[in-house]
């Protein structure tokens, strides 16, 4: 189709024109922003988590007299294990997903060269099972290496094994066997007696950009710091194990304030913002895409009034209906296709913008072909009913002098 | 002529109503999610006390007593050790001055029958009520007196009085609070910063102000075991449970200042440059303090107080604004030139270019404004669905007069920019050919 008579025409309708294109153009810019931050927003809530999320309860205690504070543990450990249908109970400083960040380096040589950042968990006896680590190599922690560790004036693990996971493993030793190596800390070294499988920290922006999974596990006594009661159980007796676990402690400490949560629960408030968020994103973009099509179909039936004469003329001269179609889709194509070139380059600056700012990753390639055909299949369909519309215009038009 | 021009636009619009409903509607949804965006926004980052936290400052220093195995680098700390905070306090060198912290308490009547737990509060040194401007409802605050001989007093607020006590007028007596019985000097008003700015440091979550149920002196406060939100940052290991113990090993207090003028800023930043540096020199900081003094704004933004996610939303909901605004140009302008012809006549019977220009600019203000009332539910229902969401700074979206007011100025502005193009569009054209046309 020969393009000439289209674009003539248009040069007679520059400002609808110019305010199409740039329609097309913000609605393009904005739109893949907004996809792309909930495509990221969507890839954290999906970041797998290698412990038993389904199957842990956890309860807090705050307040819990300090003048015998291992004592205080022990007991508890001991009445949740007593708990019908816990299979495993264990006293841990942190978790995945709780805002309480225990960030250390590590380093997989003595030089500290290449210093990782790392969340450090420590967990009393019994950890490995009720958290429901997944081992991968070598093995979890002996009784005797739980019964003699505590945590020292600086934070850091008194005893000498470490456990770590699988991302951690790959970024410190590329390609070789870390089980037997030793990790450096801040604190002083330790041998590697097992890898498991990738476990969240317990804020997922903390140790910055993708490292996610560099988590390390220490065994540890009952003692200070080990706030947090890991309860394992099947996923159906949760709520009720919570709720026997308050009691418990309750009675063992009166004058603490103690609280329940299932992972899960703790999982759902973690990211409940940015469930959230991606609500009001996706509902921005669609009201936004609603918005520009309307646009296109107000301006496009403007346009068929006023070239009544003109398409009356034409189908008088022996254009068919058809022709008058694809007159209108091939102008709304050309008029997209201005306004995705244009888009390209304000979503690319959009996103510089916002990369300079929140700390957000390049945009990929394949969006801006993917958000073309978004907006190109939009713009024909919103000129459809138009076109039509024009297309039935009858011949006999062209003689009434409009 | 505005009158005759209006009648003209209300009678344009009866005409085409479907495309007169699409054009205020969509400038509704626009200035909509544009005001529900900017009302959050507007919340999180104002002044958290109006007109009083404009003149607070925070001082900042690098207090570190030992070499920190963690590293070197230094970014701006505010919590001191109790001894600094005391000494900030007691020199007198601003307009006001106190020293505090956030502090979490089970309070119960003397005879148990009616308690709260975890009930926030602030332990403070120095007059707290008067700096922060907090409200006193009955009774009186702490004397200096009172302060430094560690009397068991305590500030309540009305809600906790209320709930205790059954009246807000609990002046005289007792509550029980950690480990001891406190005499309730004084009774506030309900109490919160609009925005969180106490105790940025240990944040985690809501920006929005917590309110404050209690004041209590710190030094009895330690004595009665009432304890600190948290215990700050601490020399030498972990410190689960706050205890008197560890008051001199741990920074967790924070120093304001009122200062009420530039040259009272300065003065006061001389000061705390000099006790920072003679604390470093007798060996007390390690490293060189680099004291500062931030204000209240900038020590928010310092924090990130208000969530990237809100402004993003901003920055959205703007683009969205904008799409809007160019769609409705668009629709606008097919609109005027389809009456060429009703032009080119009051073209020819004389009306200026200007007129033209005006009559067509007033319907699209009319539209604006019409646009505006529809934005009025839309924005309603867009804050209500924010507050629905689980997200700390939900409670911040309250439609009030001040936000109804930026929407009628919004929308008006919003028509009249649409109209422009448009407007110049229809005016340009010369009568003889519009005549033609038509």
């Amino acid at each position: 189709m020969d393009i000439r008579p289209i674009l003539s025409s248009l040069r007679k309708h520059r400002i609808p024109a110019f305010l199409i294109v740039l329609e097309i153009t913000l609605a393009f810019a904005v739109m893949l922003n907004a996809v792309f931050l909930i495509a990221q927003r969507v890839d954290q809530m999906n970041l797998p988590n290698a412990i038993d999320e389904r199957g842990i309860t956890v309860v807090t205690t705050n307040g819990v007299d300090a003048t015998d504070y291992a004592g205080a543990i022990t007991r508890g450990l001991t009445a949740l294990r007593g708990i019908p249908g816990v299979t495993a109970v264990t006293a841990t400083n942190s978790l995945p997903l709780t805002h309480n960040a225990w960030e250390g380096g590590v380093a997989g040589k003595a030089t500290h060269e290449h210093w990782h950042n790392a969340s450090d968990y420590f967990m009393t006896d019994g950890g490995a099972k009720a958290l429901g680590l997944r081992l991968l190599h070598g093995r979890f922690f002996t009784a005797g290496e739980y019964a003699t560790a505590s945590i020292d004036h600086s934070y850091a693990s008194t005893g000498h094994v470490v456990i770590i996971t699988k991302a951690l493993a790959d970024d410190l030793w590329p390609g070789q066997e870390a089980v037997g190596k030793l990790l450096y800390t801040a604190g002083g070294s330790y041998t590697v007696v097992g890898v498991v499988a990738n476990v969240l920290a317990p804020s997922i922006t903390v140790n910055g950009g993708a490292h996610w999974y560099s988590s390390v596990f220490f065994p540890v006594k009952p003692g200070d710091a080990v706030s947090y009661f890991v309860l394992r159980s099947k996923p159906a007796d949760r709520e009720r194990i919570k709720r026997r676990a308050i009691a418990v402690l309750t009675k063992l400490e009166p004058a603490a304030v103690i609280k329940g949560y299932t992972f899960s629960w703790l999982r759902h408030h973690y990211f409940a913002d940015m469930a959230s968020m991606i609500w009001m994103l996706a509902l921005v973009c669609v009201i936004m895409l609603g918005v520009t099509a309307f646009g296109i179909v107000g301006l496009s039936s403007f346009w068929v009034t006023q070239r009544r004469a003109q398409i009356g003329i034409r189908r008088t001269l022996g254009a068919r209906r058809r022709d008058i179609l694809q007159y209108f889709q091939t102008e709304n194509f050309l008029l997209v296709t201005t306004g995705v070139v244009c888009g390209v380059v304000l979503a690319y600056a959009v996103n510089l913008f916002l990369m300079s700012r929140y700390e957000l990753p390049r945009m990929p390639l394949w969006y801006l072909p993917a958000g073309a055909v978004v907006l190109w299949v939009l713009g024909q369909l919103a000129v459809l009913g138009p076109a039509l519309r024009a297309s039935h215009v009858p011949p006999v038009v062209a003689t009434r002098g409009a | 002529m505005l009158t005759y021009y209006l009648e003209l636009a209300w009678r344009r619009c009866r005409q085409n109503l479907w495309m007169v409903a699409l054009l205020v509607l969509t400038m509704a949804i626009g200035i909509a999610s544009c005001m529900t965006a900017l009302t959050i926004f507007g919340a999180l980052s104002g002044q958290p006390l109006p007109g009083i936290s404009a003149h607070l400052y925070v001082a900042t220093m690098d207090a570190r007593a030992a070499v920190d195995k963690d590293g070197d680098a230094y970014s701006p700390a505010s919590l001191l050790n109790l001894r600094d905070a005391k000494a900030l306090v007691d020199a007198h060198k601003a307009a006001g001055q106190v020293a505090l912290t956030k502090s979490l308490a089970r309070v119960a009547t003397l005879d148990g029958t009616h308690a709260a737990s975890q009930v926030l509060g602030l332990m403070a040194y120095g007059p707290v009520l008067s700096v922060l401007g907090v409200p006193l409802r009955y009774g009186r605050p702490w004397t200096p007196a009172e302060q430094a001989a560690r009397a068991p007093v305590v500030v309540i607020g009305s809600q906790l009085a209320e709930k205790l006590f059954g009246t807000a007028d609990a002046v005289g007596k007792s509550v029980a609070m950690g480990k001891r019985d406190f005499r309730v000097i004084g009774v506030t008003a309900s109490w919160k910063p609009r925005t969180a700015f106490l105790n940025l440091a240990m944040q985690s979550g809501s920006a929005l102000g917590q309110p404050m149920q209690y004041f209590i002196p710190v030094g009895a406060a330690l004595d009665g075991g009432v304890e600190p939100f948290t215990s700050g940052r601490c020399e030498g290991g972990p410190v689960i449970t706050f205890q008197s113990v560890n008051v001199a090993r741990c920074r967790w207090m924070e120093a304001w200042f009122a200062l009420p003028s530039a040259a009272a800023v300065t003065r006061f930043d001389r000061y705390l440059t000099a006790y920072a540096q003679a604390q470093h020199a007798a060996g007390r900081f390690v490293y060189p303090p680099q004291a500062r003094l931030y204000g209240t704004r900038a020590w928010m933004a310092l924090h990130h107080v208000v969530p990237n996610d809100v402004r993003l939303n901003v920055i959205l909901a703007g683009g969205f604004l904008l799409l809007c605004m160019v769609n409705v140009a668009g629709l606008l302008a097919a609109r005027f030139l389809k009456r060429q012809g009703d032009v080119a006549i009051r073209r020819a019977l004389g009306a200026s270019k200007r007129q033209v220009f005006a009559q067509h600019l007033i319907e699209a203000g009319m539209l604006g404004l019409a646009g505006g009332l529809l934005a009025l539910p839309l924005t309603l229902l867009g804050l209500w669905i924010v507050r629905m969401q689980p997200v700390g700074y939900a409670p911040a979206a309250q439609f009030g007069v001040g936000v109804f007011l930026v929407l009628l100025v919004l929308s008006l502005v919003v028509g009249l920019l649409v109209g422009m193009l448009p407007a110049w569009r229809v005016c340009r054209q010369p009568p003889a050919l519009q005549i033609k046309v038509a």
